[in-house]
């Protein structure tokens, strides 16, 4: 009944997000009241990580029934958006937030929504996470014992105490046992991959969403040399509904991102993250206002011919999620930029996304990602699963008026460098499943996948922006691409690193040799197709692998 | 049988050795985190082999030159820009010249490397020249590409106690 109301719950927001691409007269929304809160930046374990978690369960269980509790991070934090959307949601949603300062004022406000407390020991890292699979499916709040005296104030009651249940224990123990006490009672749709920063720092922003979506937690490892982890994980993952997701991040401690993404890939799952992207509890009970319509900037229509001349043709895309990164940092709009957005957001975050439309200059082109709804690895997509979570991407992409799909497998990949190349079998899967794109970009370092068939070209990144290197060498690199790419026209497609800025960009572009064209990336792609002056390439299975799956 | 010039043969020794990159002098590697180079000499023969790093990843590669004559290198290394799409073709050769100059406190190499472009494979004629710095503790290394304008100039310094 449970995932059936959930479902259900999903249904309403895709509906709402297509009622919304029609047109609809403009309406003032009724003004609504919710509870704001002002984060600062100190998640160390010492620190203020005890607190954020005691608030982010308590906003996981107030925000059940409505949304109530809204957090807001400082500037420096990596989910740049959460005070532009704050500024959002009053003024397109007419929210009246009302600040609540304090630990004390929340429990004050929103213990009622609680029926009690489970004690988490720090020294043991993985508790952390078991006594959020507890909040979310016995409604309690998540402390450590120094804050019982303060939960108890406000009438909590203990409902679980983890302090020496675990001791000594390894995490597969840990997790083991957390299956066989709670696996049962969680939500199949989803599971919470509560991993990312680990040690002195923790950042579990995210644990509101899996609290309140009864979300088993974790932070299992991927990595083939913690065997009993990886067991652990292929058994959940087996257990999850078709297509169901995984939220949250890997462990920067135990595995690497391309270990992880294999891994649910292979089950035919996809990942929504970072285990930091906050509210989503909040966020997920708005839908886009009265009258939205995503209307693309698009810089070609989807029937148009366009023909090459014989000179460079560059084009920018940020794939890094839209909610981070460049968008936020100054110059935005001065360079034709495509920006790669989240698709699932239409269900989880709609309000955001109606924010990145509203804010968006007529040089900002949205482009679906990554390889489908959701980040996933398409080589290692089992073949049944891959036609059904295309099928939903291509739903999503037409909410959000998206012409181009862009495709990222790292899983041979070593971080941002390596083998990023797609197998001949996905390409076929792609252009099977995408018949009215423009086109497909692929990639996030740099890689060598490359097609043209009929109208839509497959263009991988020829080059990626690292935010550390000097710019005159990044100036340099592009021209000796353009030098070593001496047929005309040449198509240099490039990605932006979240962390650049769009003026040092600017910068660069003054210092590119030749005749050089900056356009939007489906303009790109169109003129791609019109003079297939690179090779037709497919990952070749003599090619460096970093990482060789499981 | 043909006299071969006497630089040919005067390789200096001072070049021996490993030599570690002085990456906040030198122009900013791509994709690397760290480079040694490791010069191992015999008679006209000239191994230069790079210990490369990034992150926790390691490659060792070796080039072999020779003073004395020309010589096809298989799967030439490229210390490249790895943000760059510009790929080492497998098993291809590469035509490499190494000469001493400067009364042997300079190699120089000079090598046609196949490179894989999204356009085709096509030859990057690189300039290497790897200068002792008096003193023999410090090692520059300029690279020229015939398709960048820009130099890369590496500064090493001698590493002493391993091999």
């Amino acid at each position: 009944m449970r995932r059936l109301i959930i479902v259900l719950v999903g249904v309403v927001f895709i509906a709402a997000g297509l009622r919304a691409a029609e047109t609809a007269p403009a309406k003032v929304p009724a003004p609504r009241s919710a509870w704001v809160m002002h984060f600062d930046g100190d998640w160390r374990v010492v620190g203020g990580l005890p607190e954020k978690i005691l608030l982010v369960s308590l906003q996981g269980l107030a925000n059940r029934g409505t949304a109530q509790l809204y957090v807001v991070h400082p500037k420096d934090f990596q989910w740049e958006i959460t005070e532009p959307l704050f500024e959002f949601y009053q003024r397109k949603h007419g929210v009246v937030f009302t600040e609540v300062k304090t630990a004390e004022g929340a429990l004050t406000l929103f213990a009622k929504h609680a029926k009690g407390y489970v004690i988490w020991e720090p020294a043991v890292p993985a508790t952390m996470n078991v006594a959020f699979t507890i909040a979310g499916l016995d409604d309690a709040v998540v402390v450590t014992a120094d804050q019982v005296a303060q939960v108890e104030s406000h009438g909590l009651k203990k409902i679980d105490d983890l302090r020496g249940r675990y001791t000594g224990q390894t995490d597969a123990q840990i997790y083991r046992d957390a299956v066989t006490r709670y696996w049962a009672r969680c939500a199949r749709d989803a599971i919470m991959l509560m991993g990312g920063h680990a040690g002195a720092v923790r950042m579990p922003a995210m644990a509101d969403w899996g609290i309140r979506q009864k979300m088993f937690f974790h932070d299992l490892s991927a990595n083939p040399k913690h065997p009993e982890e990886v067991a652990l994980g292929k058994e959940l993952f087996a257990q999850l509904d078709p297509l169901g997701t995984v939220f949250g991040w890997h462990s920067y401690a135990k595995d690497t991102e391309e270990q992880h993404t294999t891994l649910l890939s292979t089950f035919g799952l996809r990942m929504e993250g970072l285990h930091n992207l906050p509210n989503l509890s909040f966020n997920c009970q708005f839908t886009f206002t009265p009258g939205f319509k995503f209307t693309n900037n698009h810089g070609v229509a989807l029937d148009a011919k366009l023909t090459a001349e014989k000179k460079v043709y560059l084009a920018f895309v940020q794939s890094d999620s839209i909610g981070i990164g460049v968008w936020t940092k100054p110059g935005r709009g001065k360079l034709p930029f495509g920006w790669q957005v989240t698709m699932n957001w239409t269900k989880f975050s709609p309000a955001a996304l109606e924010y990145f439309h509203e804010s968006a200059t007529k040089n900002d082109t949205f482009i679906g990602g990554l390889s489908g709804p959701g980040y996933l690895y398409p080589n290692h997509i089992p073949a049944d699963k891959f036609g059904p979570l295309m099928a939903e991407a291509r739903k999503l992409m037409a909410v959000l008026d998206e012409h181009v799909l862009e495709i990222m497998d790292n899983s041979a990949a070593d971080g941002n460098v390596g083998n990023a190349d797609l197998t001949k079998e996905t390409v076929d899967r792609y252009y099977a499943a995408f018949p009215d794109v423009i086109g497909f970009i692929n990639g996030y370092g740099p890689a060598r996948t490359r097609d043209l068939r009929d109208s839509r070209a497959m263009i991988s990144y020829d080059y990626y922006v690292d935010p550390r290197r000097p710019r005159d060498e990044v100036a340099a690199d592009l021209n000796e691409l353009i030098a070593i790419n001496a047929k005309r026209p040449y198509f240099l497609l490039v990605h932006v690193r979240e962390s650049n800025d769009v003026n040092s960009l600017v910068e660069i572009t003054k210092q590119l040799d030749g005749p050089v064209e900056i356009v939007p990336v489906d303009v790109f792609l169109k003129l791609a197709a019109s003079n297939q002056t690179y090779t037709t390439r497919y990952q070749d299975p003599e090619d460096p692998k970093h990482f060789k799956g499981f | 049988m043909t006299a071969l010039p006497l630089a040919a043969w005067a390789a200096n020794p001072a070049l021996a050795g490993r030599w570690r990159l002085d990456t906040k002098r030198s122009s900013a590697l791509d994709g690397w985190t760290a480079w040694d180079l490791v010069v191992a000499l015999d008679g006209t023969r000239v191994d230069l082999r790079h210990d490369m790093q990034w992150r926790s990843t390691k490659l060792t590669a070796t080039n072999t030159a020779d003073t004395a004559r020309p010589t096809n290198v298989k799967d030439f290394f490229r210390v490249e820009q790895r943000h760059m799409a510009l790929y080492q073709v497998r098993g291809a050769e590469t035509p490499v010249k190494a000469e001493w100059l400067d009364g042997e406190r300079t190699l120089r190499v000079e090598a046609v490397v196949p490179v894989e472009t999204s356009q085709a494979t096509v030859p990057m004629r690189i300039y290497q020249e790897l200068r002792l710095i008096e003193g023999d503790r410090e090692l520059v290394v300029i690279e020229l590409h015939s398709t960048r304008s820009k130099p890369l100039v590496y500064r090493f310094t001698k590493v002493t106690g391993e091999k």
